[in-house]
């Protein structure tokens, strides 16, 4: 056990869960970044991972590939990718290149900082992404991705205050965020990434960063310390509370005060069908997506009893805010999954969110699941996104009351012969 | 070192458990860094596992590196703590691989007995899925396997069967109901479903059937050697190898009932065989010489896959539905050779023989069959060609996890086979009518909305990943028509053939223009090819 202010105490169990690596983020940021390439520098695993995760994209002739090491390339001292970064140059013609290590590679000490650097030209910069599962759960390397990216953000002059939005989301939600900022008469310096390499927005001084993603920790703490900017440190914006919380603390860094409470009140009107169905509902977050703690924050401020919520990773400084709103709330930080499977029997949750691994075996244990990435790949952002956050939860019950009973005695018979 | 964008095979670790999360009982251990965990992920959302399998990580941090820790001793106690396993196989990824770290010695200090642990330290950087998923069982066999009195009554085992196979169950199914219908017992169907228990019992049963050459050959060839029992290795893919799988079956069994003094087994009518029992128990003899199949005796495929399946479909579509093969190829090199040999005269040139799958898009593209037989790979490929596809063996697609009967051994194996390619192949004389006439009205059609490309919103840019997960793609890249050039009299002439053959005719007009030395495609060319291509 351990203090973090607040007195909120964070269980460490320094275990394993069932999650993904860090590659999974080429899977959104190849698509965020339209002029980009992200090359990982793997095994068979990595392109087996990959290709399953994500299966389909080759078929759209996706921007991103394997430079497959193989049983010869592990003696070498060097990998030589400049043949791949010719044909990807060709075929691609991107603005950028990433370069994502993965596990073998770090196993084997390979100095991806010179390889990139040796591999870059003033035309196509590489850039080394450290996205390893040895290191990094699979939402932080966006984290890395972004933290590549700042020395291509340009100065912003002292004296130009604005905000700059952390993390990657679609254009619509993009455009719901600039618009709301510039309606409470915060300046908008862009979002940190852009969709186009040449397009990453200035950061100086006088910027507010504003991260609306609970991963991103890093690039924060790097920015902040190579371009003086200050950090907003806040809840992040999901749901009523935490959209209102998020609104009213960005403005005060601009020197507007404004008063949300109405637009929260009316916010929570709008899904009050949904938390009514919420309240006093047990629910478990297992830990995947390192969005756990907003998301109970959210479940636990609507009326859920939230009976644990774990989390790969807890930065006590970046998640600080969400911490102290989650007093009273069991917090497990890189949870002992063999544990939690006891503890969900025990008690018997009425909702488990939970990883793409794990989701239908609780389902044939008897649980109702939400599946944790779902809440990546989802609008759920500021007012725009509340209603889309609160359906999440709350879909899985509605369509389990909508179907028949089930006596898994007679309907799970045979589909896992293992199992019995 | 390569460019990679997909791969047939999966890794080793991805065989291992395959094996052990098709069975009882038996837990893998993978000591690896958390992003091996996805291949769980394959299990729980292509198999829709109700349970969690059997698959635990023992995680290896770049922390745990560092310090020199393995947390290998505490997950087996772990695991044998919370699920009481049988058996736990621990195997390496290819991180840990390099580690060199004695996983005898780690799994040692764990406590737990020897006897409950098996290492299974492939190579991952040598060995792939299958040869990983038919040594480990090909293991546990000799391992198990005991010698003991055979039944009364004829029994089989079946063995191959493993998790995540290719229409796993309804082939097991369709193998069940034959050998019921011949009165033969299952002794023990393995890995699929089997215990450990199960595995000794293995050398009770008269005869082993082995039909996929991936998995279960080897331990086939084992218990024949071993216990002296014989096997039948062929894959009843077709109407006329199952007959002849039946018929071999029945004498490998009385031969052996001779020797015991059990009564010889019999091959009833045929018509036993069939759903109802009174029927033929195929559609596809007669369907096969039906005339609206006439067409297809000019149809012209090619066969792309593992060993079995590129085996198996290749002779039924030339022998049963008289189709011509113009080509077929293998992703498993080390079956190659296998391959060749069961294909001698069946294919006009050598057998392909690669793990890229670029190389068999540029076969396709090539030679733009009418029909494709392939993994889900060639499904992507040929659907950015516009050809006919259809899958037939593994890598699959969620796509290919269904819940219908729809076997691939069998007679009704041929059944499901001949209805996906009649399906998946332009028609017959439906197709004589618009190719003589035009388009159907569907000319006007799409002119309309090639003026509204390139954004239009369809259905096709939302796919689905392999796990299920929707996820948004661009719009599909069309391929380029390449570098020769068509006059302006040459394209309207190319606007008279039918739309939906169209990008055919033009690829193979300018083959033909390539060949004859024409750099650009006039009405002359155009009309040359025409003659010379019989378009």
């Amino acid at each position: 056990m351990m203090q973090v202010p607040g007195d909120i105490q964070i269980i460490k169990e320094d275990n394993v869960t069932h999650s993904f690596c860090g590659l999974a983020c080429v899977g959104w940021m190849y698509q965020k970044i339209k002029d980009s390439f992200f090359l990982i520098l793997g095994t068979h695993t990595c392109a087996h991972f990959l290709q399953n995760a994500l299966g389909m994209m080759i078929f759209a002739k996706p921007r991103f590939g394997i430079a497959l090491m193989e049983e010869g390339d592990l003696s070498k001292n060097e990998p030589t990718l400049q043949e791949i970064i010719s044909e990807i140059k060709a075929d691609h013609h991107p603005s950028v290149i990433f370069l994502l290590s993965s596990c073998t590679p770090e196993v084997m000490k390979v100095d991806f900082k010179g390889l990139a650097h040796h591999l870059s030209t003033p035309e196509v910069p590489v850039l080394f992404v450290p996205a390893s599962g040895l290191v990094y759960n699979f939402t932080q390397a966006e984290d890395s991705v972004l933290a590549a990216l700042v020395p291509f953000c340009p100065e912003a002059p002292a004296g130009e205050k604005k905000v700059v939005f952390l993390g990657s989301v679609n254009d619509s939600t993009a455009d719901d965020l600039r618009a709301e900022a510039e309606e409470l008469g915060i300046p908008v310096g862009g979002f940190l990434p852009e969709s186009r390499f040449d397009k990453m927005p200035a950061i100086g001084p006088d910027t507010v960063l504003a991260p609306i993603q609970p991963y991103l920790s890093r690039v924060a703490v790097k920015l902040a310390r190579e371009r003086g900017c200050s950090v907003l440190h806040s809840l992040f914006p999901f749901g009523p509370d935490g959209t209102r919380a998020f609104w009213e603390d960005l403005a005060r860094e601009f020197g507007i005060t404004i008063d949300l409470r109405d637009r929260e009140k009316a916010a929570w009107e709008k899904i009050r069908k949904q938390t009514d169905l919420l309240k006093g509902k047990k629910v478990f977050l297992t830990a995947d997506t390192m969005m756990e703690l907003p998301l109970a924050r959210f479940l636990h401020n609507a009326g859920a009893d939230v009976v644990e919520c774990s989390s790969a990773y807890i930065i006590k400084k970046f998640h600080a805010r969400e911490l102290e709103a989650l007093d009273g709330v069991r917090v497990v930080e890189q949870p002992n999954f063999h544990r939690q499977l006891e503890d969900v029997r025990r008690i018997k949750p009425d909702l488990i969110v939970t990883s793409l691994m794990t989701a239908n075996p609780f389902v044939g244990n008897g649980f109702v699941v939400k599946w944790s990435m779902e809440f990546m790949l989802m609008p759920i952002h500021s007012w725009s996104g509340v209603i889309s956050l609160a359906n999440l939860f709350v879909s899985p019950l509605q369509r389990r009351s909508k179907l028949p009973a089930f006596d898994e005695k007679v309907w799970l018979e045979g589909v896992m012969p293992s199992a019995q | 070192m390569r460019l990679a964008f997909w791969l047939y095979e999966g890794t080793a670790l991805h065989g291992i458990s395959r094996v052990t999360n098709s069975m009882k009982g038996v837990h893998t251990v993978y000591h690896a860094p958390q992003g091996d965990d996805y291949i769980t992920a394959t299990y729980t959302m292509l198999e829709r596992t109700p349970q969690f399998p059997a698959l635990s990580i023992s995680v290896v941090r770049g922390r745990d590196l560092a310090q020199g820790v393995s947390r290998l001793p505490t997950t087996l106690q772990q695991v044998d703590h919370h699920y009481h396993p049988e058996l736990i196989v621990i195997a390496p990824s290819c991180s840990t691989a390099l580690l060199q770290e004695d996983l005898h010695q780690l799994a040692a200090h764990s406590g737990v007995p020897n006897e409950r642990l098996m290492v299974y330290a492939l190579n991952p950087f040598r060995v792939s899925e299958n040869e990983a998923a038919d040594g480990l069982f090909t293991e546990l066999v000799k391992r198990y396997a005991v010698s003991q009195k055979q039944t009364a009554a004829p029994s089989v085992n079946i063995l191959g069967f493993t998790s995540l196979g290719f229409h796993l169950r309804a082939n097991l199914t369709s193998i069940i109901r034959m050998l019921q219908t011949l009165g033969i017992t299952v002794n023990v169907v393995a890995p699929w479903g089997s215990s450990i228990e199960d595995l000794g019992r293995l050398p009770a049963a008269w005869l082993n059937i082995a039909p996929y050459r991936e998995i279960g050959v080897n331990a086939a060839a084992y218990l024949e050697e071993t216990f002296a029992m014989p096997s039948l290795c062929e894959a009843p893919i077709g109407v006329e190898p199952t007959m002849a799988w039946l018929r071999s079956l029945l004498e490998k069994l009385n031969a052996i009932g001779a020797e015991l003094g059990v009564p010889s087994l019999t091959m009833p009518n045929l018509n036993a065989f069939s759903l109802d029992g009174l029927s033929a128990p195929s559609g596809v003899p007669w369907f096969a010489r039906t005339a609206d199949m006439e067409s297809f005796s000019n149809k012209k495929a090619f066969v792309f896959g593992d060993a079995t399946h590129t085996v198996g479909i290749v002779k039924f579509l030339h022998d049963e539905l008289g189709m011509q093969i113009i080509g077929a190829g293998t992703y498993l090199e080390q079956h190659a050779d296998w391959v060749r040999k069961e294909l001698e005269g069946y294919l006009p040139g050598a057998l392909m023989v690669t793990d890229r799958f670029q190389d068999v898009a540029k076969v396709i593209e090539d030679e733009m069959p009418d029909l494709v037989c392939g993994t889900q790979m060639e499904r992507h490929s040929c659907r950015k060609l516009d050809v006919p596809c259809m899958v037939v063996c593994p890598p699959t697609h969620i796509e290919n996890h269904l819940l219908g009967y729809y076997p691939f051994f069998g007679f009704a194996g041929a059944d499901v086979i001949a209805d996906r390619v009649y399906l998946s192949c332009k028609l017959g004389l439906e197709k004589h009518l618009i190719d003589f006439f035009g388009d159907a009205g569907l000319e006007y059609e799409e002119s309309a909305s090639s003026e509204e490309v390139p954004v239009s919103p369809s259905d096709s840019n939302k796919e689905v990943s392999q796990t299920g997960v929707p996820v948004t793609s661009e719009p599909p890249v069309l391929p380029e028509d390449g570098e020769m050039k068509w006059t302006d009299e040459a394209e309207i002439m190319l606007k008279k053939v039918p739309f939906f053959v169209r990008k055919k005719v033009r690829k193979n007009t300018e083959n033909f223009a390539h060949g004859i030395g024409e750099p650009v495609i006039t009405v002359d060319v155009f009309r040359k090819a025409k003659e010379s291509l019989g378009g």
